[in-house]
């Protein structure tokens, strides 16, 4: 098989608190080939942004990344200098971000914020009048690729003229304005009422299917997930809990955890089902129990899910992974 | 559209000042002391009579409505009176002191600003360093510092024992200033006299650092909370997902932004250093509108007192408006 575009080795991102150290991403190993589009769900709190600042080498002090490595296209993203990641930045991997109400700068204009992100890659040739004028044309192709009516317009406005739903696309345009190969997106709906989720997520779709970029979506709505991505990560606790192809974990979930969150899938179509939440709450990371950091909710746990050792992701068939003693 | 704003609230400070002019009328009238008495209390030999005739020349002896009805009309034709004391038109006075005052609260704010900004940005920046901690202290002793205090500190140490800066006024009588404007900076560049530049310039250090002390301090604390605040904002990891440079990230997307919220605090401040400078005026022997009127609020010259406290009111009001403009321009979401 060919070069994956992203691999994580065993990436781990850490904050010191006060109560602790608190492993927010605890040995991740994932991997987003060319084109293909990755979820990675869990509840609040599993270190689903964590790991895509960490990617992006911009997890907020006093975070760092202690351990792991971040390889795109085969060169590790860690051992880049400052300049060269801010090469890679925007250019060959570009982020969206949950509420597209705080993403966008609301003291510039929409187009200007668009604008920026060609500049710093120096996208566009020529000088002065001609080179603005190249950008803007630029601009407007890019609002128009993301679904902006009346880019000449729009490019002019404030983000606070714009709907959630166009913010949000704003954002998308900013992303794809340098043809990045890998798009972070950090819960790129969860803000918007589901008829506008459904349309960015058709965006997106588009986007993938067209240019071949790889995404990684991260969320906590597993719905969502297994309708748009090719492959799932399951997340607790910072770590991966299982993976695989969206069909095999949604119709066959390995892992206890998995289990329970589609359990949690409300239903629409078809047999009615009663809903059946996780029992417990989402773990403290500073004080996690020893072994399976799932043990304390998990319906089928073991003594020994609670001994003091990390319990291995095993890979249980070709591209099938899971972390649980039942396996 | 704008413009037409713009000029309602320069309009608009006509009745502000005449209701901050009836305001200070009764309330000169109401404290005691009679200014006639005042003016004649130290000359020994002055008839009744003779008081009554000058009572009669400041219409104090008739009721205060007459003398407020009169008041009012006078400066609405645009006559503020003529001073109790000196025996010239108020206006007069005001524009002769009015130049120094400003050039004052200009220095003020240029050395307020000046040090306020680059230490709010670094100590935001630097959070919790060495950095921040010392100045977020200075400003705290900034804002609790008495400015008669900070102004004698300055003038024991600068002026007395290093004798590098002057104690008193605005400029060395020797430079030979020909006044055009009677901003002397202003003057001095204008008739191109180096020497009268540099005295103005050294007359104006200590004031203004003295004056400005209260405005950096608390533009400081300001623009650091806020500047913290915002960096923490998605739109700056935005900035630098976008691959941004870090002095971009900082000063493009999160000192524009934290501008908003010091830009309104600034705009209270001025107001403080065109009509809070008494004391430093004093301290400092500036010949500003500040001791002018205190020297007048004793006197009990009524018009000269309502005369400065309506010039007051409408610097006052000039510079907020001057702010609201500054503010809608750097904030896209108001509109005049
Ligand atoms: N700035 C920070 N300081 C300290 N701890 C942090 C910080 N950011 C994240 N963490 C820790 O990392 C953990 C994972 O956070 P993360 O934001 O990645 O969760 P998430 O999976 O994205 O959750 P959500 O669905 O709520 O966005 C948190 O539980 C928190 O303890
Ligand atoms: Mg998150």
């Amino acid at each position: 098989m060919s070069q994956p575009l992203l691999e994580l080795r065993n990436l781990t991102t850490v904050f010191p608190t006060r109560r602790g150290l608190v492993r927010a991403v605890d040995g991740l190993d994932l991997t987003v080939r060319e084109g293909e589009k990755l979820g990675i769900v869990g509840e609040s709190g599993s270190g689903k942004s964590v790991t895509l600042l960490s990617i992006l080498r911009l997890v907020p002090p006093p975070g760092r990344i202690v351990a792991g490595d971040v390889l795109f296209r085969g060169e590790s993203l860690l051992a880049k200098s400052s300049s060269e990641m801010r090469r890679v930045r925007g250019r060959k991997i570009a982020m969206i971000f949950q509420d597209p109400m705080t993403t966008l700068n609301p003291v510039f204009r929409v187009g200007e914020q668009i604008r920026e992100s060609l500049r710093i890659h120096g996208l566009v040739d020529g000088r002065g009048r001609a080179r603005r004028r190249a950008e803007i044309e630029r601009v407007i192709q890019v609002l128009n690729d993301v679904g902006i009516p009346y880019p000449e317009e729009s490019l002019r406005r404030y983000p606070h003229e714009f709907s959630g739903g166009m913010q949000q696309r704003a954002i998308i345009a900013i992303a794809l304005s340098c043809e990045p190969q890998l798009l972070l997106a950090d819960e790129p709906t969860t803000a918007l009422d589901v008829t506008i989720q459904a349309q960015i997520l058709d965006l997106l779709e588009r986007i993938n299917r067209e240019r071949g970029m790889g995404i990684i979506l991260v969320t906590h709505n597993l719905g969502v997930v297994a309708e748009f991505c090719d492959t799932i990560a399951i997340m607790y606790a910072g770590q991966i809990m299982e993976k695989g192809a969206t069909e095999e974990v949604t119709t066959e979930p390995l892992h206890p955890y998995t289990r329970g969150l589609l359990r949690c899938l409300p239903r629409i179509y078809g047999k009615r089902e009663k809903i059946r939440p996780i029992p417990g709450l989402v773990p403290d990371l500073a004080t996690l129990p020893p072994g399976c950091p799932f043990a304390p909710r998990c319906d089928v746990v073991r003594p020994e899910c609670r001994e003091d050792r990390r319990i291995p992701l095993k890979e249980v068939e070709p591209g099938r992974w899971v972390r649980c003693l039942l396996y | 559209m704008r413009a037409a704003k713009v000029l309602e609230r320069v309009l608009i400070t006509i009745p502000i000042m005449l209701g901050v002019a009836v305001m200070v009328f009764i309330f000169m009238r109401l404290t005691p002391g009679d200014p006639v008495d005042i003016m004649m209390g130290e000359m020994v030999g002055i008839s009744d009579a003779e008081m009554e005739a000058m009572r009669r020349e400041f219409n104090l002896d008739k009721p205060i409505h007459v003398q407020l009805w009169l008041f009012l009309t006078d400066v609405l034709r645009g006559d503020l009176g003529t001073s109790f004391v000196k025996r010239v038109p108020v206006a007069e006075l005001i524009l002769a002191h009015l130049p120094a005052t400003i050039e004052l609260a200009v220095g003020a704010l240029f050395f307020g600003l000046a040090i306020s900004i680059p230490i709010g940005i670094l100590s935001a920046v630097k959070q919790y360093s060495i950095l921040d901690r010392a100045s977020m202290a200075g400003a705290f002793l900034g804002v609790s510092m008495p400015s008669f205090w900070l102004g004698l500190i300055l003038i024991l140490f600068f002026s007395v024992k290093l004798g590098v800066l002057p104690v008193q006024g605005r400029i060395d009588h020797d430079v030979g200033l020909q006044e055009v404007t009677g901003f002397y900076v202003l003057d001095s560049i204008l008739t191109g006299n180096r020497a009268a530049l540099v005295s103005a310039l050294r007359h104006l250090v200590l004031p203004s650092v003295t004056l400005g002390a209260t405005l950096a301090a608390i533009v400081a604390r300001v623009l650091r909370s806020s500047l913290v605040e915002i960096l923490r904002a998605d739109y700056i990891t935005l900035a630098r997902a976008k691959g941004q440079v870090e002095f971009l990230v900082i000063m493009k997307h999160g000192v524009r932004n934290a501008l908003i919220p010091t830009v309104t605090v600034v705009g209270l401040q001025v107001g403080a250093l065109l009509g809070g400078n008494m004391v430093v005026e004093t301290v400092f022997g500036w010949p500003g509108l500040g001791r002018l009127v205190v020297s007048a609020i004793f006197n009990r010259d009524f018009p000269l007192v309502q005369g400065a406290v309506m010039t007051y009111a409408f610097t006052y009001v000039i510079a907020n408006l001057l702010v609201d403009v500054l503010y809608t321009y750097l904030n896209p979401k108001i509109t005049l």
